[in-house]
């Protein structure tokens, strides 16, 4: 009954995962694991200072937890089930023996889930660093995801001749795009490491490691199913060897904050004295299990804590927050509660429909790793899509409509002219205005040659003409952070409006130009222009738009 | 893998590609047809019923789509925008050119683009795909990889003497050309000959590397469709080829053999930054026509003009 409520689980932890893209219903919470993780909420509401609504799903697994016991690390975590299902494969001829610092090991968990926690009181973030939701989606993104459709399409080209042969068109022309992403292979050997480690001792990660598993045994002492056995227990010793958290001890006993309620030990019993009754009482026999952690072992890691959370944050980078060529998701708070309240689980980065946006490594210090950042040289933001918003689980991306999110703008174009096609080499390129979806590139007759220039205040940094600029190298039109909103709260198309910036399109611009006495240049100006070796066809006279002829 | 009759070599291709070049206009090079009585249909109306009226002014589909054939379309479909904007082909028009293919007689009727933005999103908001739904052996495809696409030779290519073509479009015995009439702020106008672009993998050396103008010429000799159809029903008369721009109602679908007269004719049919100009003017036009692939002087010409 267990493996399959696991199994089932994983797969629907899989299954939202995949459902996270831009077709994204409204109503479905596809980043709804991330949201039930308590202590990503608990950090980002401290680090964050303020208050992260979707966070209210988190207490409802605390309060469950209370109320029943550490049912999540058994039935609901998907690495938890990753770690479980892997197991027999990877070590079956193991021999593996209890771990010497068994106790002491116990308390690393608890060091972790401290410091973090202190790290966040000290207002950075580092919680998504061991988090086993955020690492895991993390990695399913960054790492496995990449993978996965590049074997699928191998697969589809595999069968590609016979599908052409066939006529099975629909087959024939199928190909999925590629995602791609940096820092696919670190992201992956802290996934492999902690399957690896289970080589020691089974659930290594849940026993040792896991702050989330230290939180909830915080409070799962409480739930009322409990562990217990019978004075028939002959001591045998099969529970101990079969409980995957080493929570069985000696003669019948139970680490109550250990147990994580799969009931192997049920199973292996040979007497069938071990029953997981509900209990009345609020607290087992003895009192509660605490850690096993001193005082001063506590305050050792809550200096460590704020330590790291300060030297995390205090560092040049923060005071060059938005002075460096960084270009945040539309609707990113701002620049220092985006750190604080971003976990890294990279969910917006899988369902980024042009795959723009890409894990950051040192742009921002130490503070800045694995947040999401606009590649637009790679590719553009598009327009239609508000998705990264809506698989935020701590909303450090704000959910916006598409409205909103229109006018959520990221940044500015800067042509460069000295690069440009048009204004260096007098070639006849129009990419970025063709492909800019706010007419924020308009063309101005310059020395008898129609040149391109930016509007900025119809540009929202999408990124499109970066993206399609034909210049080999870096663009000769770059996407800049001036000129960005960042909004903690209120509406960006009330602030948009207020800065008289404006992402509609404007029609009959080009006329408009065309027609204004002003920007005509008549045939004695042009006569002065310099010469024009490299063109190879005379240049159309200046009051024609261009490729048409006298 | 065998080679299917009923589809061409690349050396066919170029065969009949060369051949019609040296005759002058494919459609008259063909001696077994009967000689069509307009040298362009001119129908003004509805999308639909517009498209399916010029094409039966020229003899019909079966003029130009034999039993068993497979039939690439080309419309604009590039724009993740909808009929309103002007910058891709009206869905209507795409089906009712892939139904009368299939009333011909067609073994599979391929609609293809290469995008400029998102294939999905484009697919999606250009109508096109959800036109074509019901329509069997019909599929509406974006190609975005490059192993769709295989090089060929341009034997005439002044500026350009190669180009990666999507397979299909190579391997399939005919191509209609269905362009949306608009503006370009490079070539003056994007209509049938520009919207080859459309068909090849590398559009941005047009831009960068090479003369637009004579680079599109240079295409033209390759791909040569049987049948180019304007939907001139909206044009985009400002802010082409992607829009936002002025959009005005011409109301008019244009159908006819030569590449060069459709596209000519489509010059006239609405002021283009707001002026008018003459298929002459246009340079891209101007050399296809320079290089003998159709006639770009719209006088002599045996024009059909109707309402559907």
């Amino acid at each position: 009954m267990r493996v399959g409520v696991q199994a089932f689980s994983l797969a629907l932890f899989t299954l939202l995962f995949a459902l996270a893209n831009y077709r994204l219903p409204d109503w479905l919470p596809a980043d709804i694991y991330l949201r039930l993780d308590p202590l990503l909420g608990l950090s980002a509401i401290v680090a964050g200072r303020a208050w992260v609504p979707r966070a209210i799903w988190g207490f409802v697994l605390l309060v469950a937890t209370a109320l029943v016991g550490r049912f999540f690390c058994s039935y609901v975590c998907p690495l938890g089930a990753i770690l479980d299902f892997l197991d027999p494969l990877l070590f079956r001829r193991v021999k593996r023996r209890t771990v010497d610092a068994d106790a002491s090991l116990r308390n690393v968990k608890y060091v972790v889930l401290i410091v973090f926690i202190a790290a966040a009181l000290a207002g950075s973030s580092l919680v998504y660093l061991l988090d086993p939701i955020a690492l895991l989606t993390r990695t399913y993104t960054l790492a496995l995801f990449p993978p996965f459709v590049g074997l699928v399409n191998l697969g589809l080209d595999a069968v590609r001749p016979v599908a052409e042969a066939m006529r099975w068109m629909s087959i024939a022309t199928l190909s999925y795009a590629q995602p791609v992403f940096y820092m696919s292979l670190v992201t992956f050997l802290i996934f492999a490491g902690i399957i690896a480690l289970g080589r020691l001792v089974p659930r290594f990660w849940c026993r040792y490691l896991c702050p989330l598993g230290a939180l909830l045994s915080l409070v799962s002492p409480l739930g009322r199913l409990r562990r217990e056995v019978g004075p028939e227990c002959p001591a045998c010793g099969a529970c101990q060897a079969t409980c995957p958290m080493g929570a069985a001890t000696d003669e019948g006993g139970t680490q109550a904050a250990e147990c994580i309620q799969c009931r192997t030990c049920v199973a292996a019993c040979p007497q069938d004295v071990i029953t997981f009754p509900a209990s009345p009482r609020m607290l087992p026999e003895g009192g509660s299990s605490r850690p096993d952690l001193s005082r001063r072992g506590f305050l050792y890691s809550v200096a460590g804590g704020v330590g790291m959370g300060f030297a995390v944050r205090e560092s040049p980078f923060t005071p060059l927050q938005n002075k460096q060529q960084l270009i945040r998701p539309p609707g990113a708070l701002p620049e220092s509660d985006f750190l604080a309240t971003c976990i890294r689980c990279g969910e917006c980065m899988k369902s980024c429909l042009t795959n723009t946006l890409q894990p950051t490594l040192w742009e921002s210090g130490l503070a800045g790793l694995w947040t999401p950042k606009l590649d637009l040289r790679f590719a553009a933001c598009e327009q239609e899509c508000n998705v990264c918003g809506k698989v935020c689980p701590t909303q450090a991306i704000r959910s916006l409509n598409l409205e909103e999110k229109t006018h959520a703008k990221v940044g500015t174009a800067i042509l460069k002219k000295e690069m440009c096609l048009v204004w260096a080499q007098d070639k006849l390129c129009l990419i970025c205005d063709e492909i800019c979806p706010y007419d924020a590139i308009v063309f101005r007759t310059i020395d008898g040659y129609r040149r391109p220039f930016v509007i900025a205040s119809r540009c929202n940094g999408c990124g499109y003409c970066e993206q399609r600029c034909p210049v080999e190298g870096d663009s000769a039109i770059v996407v800049t952070p001036i000129g960005q909103i960042r909004l903690r709260t209120k509406s960006y198309v009330a602030e948009a409006k207020k800065l008289q910036l404006d992402f509609k399109p404007h029609p009959g611009d080009d006329q408009f130009l065309l027609k204004s006495e002003g920007l005509r240049v008549g045939p004695e100006k042009r006569d002065d222009a310099r010469p024009q070796p490299q063109r190879p066809t005379p240049a159309p006279a200046a009051t024609k738009p261009k490729g048409f002829l006298p | 893998m065998p080679h299917d009759r009923s589809t061409p070599t690349r050396r066919d291709f170029l065969k009949t590609a060369s051949t019609g070049l040296a005759v002058g206009l494919v459609g008259r090079a063909m001696p077994a047809m009967a000689a069509p009585d307009y040298d362009l249909a001119v129908v003004s109306g509805d999308p639909a019923a517009a498209t399916r009226k010029a094409v039966e002014a020229l003899g019909g589909m079966s003029r130009f789509v034999q039993k068993g054939q497979r039939v690439v379309l080309k419309p604009n479909m590039s724009f993740a925008s909808g009929p309103d904007r002007a910058s891709n082909t009206h869905p209507s028009v795409v089906s009712t050119v892939a139904q009368m293919c299939l009333e011909a007689g067609a073994e599979q009727v391929m609609v293809v683009d290469n995008p400029l933005q998102s294939a999905e999103l484009c697919l999606r908001r250009a109508g096109v795909a959800d036109a074509c739904k019901g329509l069997k052996n019909t599929y509406v495809q974006m190609f975005t990889d490059r192993k769709f696409y295989r090089e060929i030779r341009i034997p005439q290519g002044k500026v350009l003497d190669r180009v990666e073509v999507i397979k299909e479009v190579l391997d399939s015995p005919v191509l209609i050309s269905l362009p949306q009439a608009k503006s370009h702020s490079n070539t003056g106008v994007s209509m049938g000959i520009k919207g080859l672009m459309g068909l090849i993998w590398d559009r941005w050396s047009f831009h960068s590397r090479y003369n637009i103008n004579e680079a599109l010429a240079d295409l033209a000799t390759v791909l040569r469709p049987k049948l180019t159809i304007l939907d001139a029903t909206r044009a985009l008369t400002t802010g082409g080829p992607g829009g936002p721009g002025e959009v005005v109602k011409p109301n008019l679908v244009v159908a006819g053999v030569d590449p060069v007269a459709v596209d000519a004719f489509g010059v006239g049919v609405a002021p283009w930054y707001g002026q008018q100009f003459k298929g002459r003017q246009v340079e891209h036009l101007l050399a296809a026509s320079q290089r003998g692939l159709g006639k770009i002087d719209l006088d002599g010409l045996n024009l059909l003009k109707a309402t559907a």
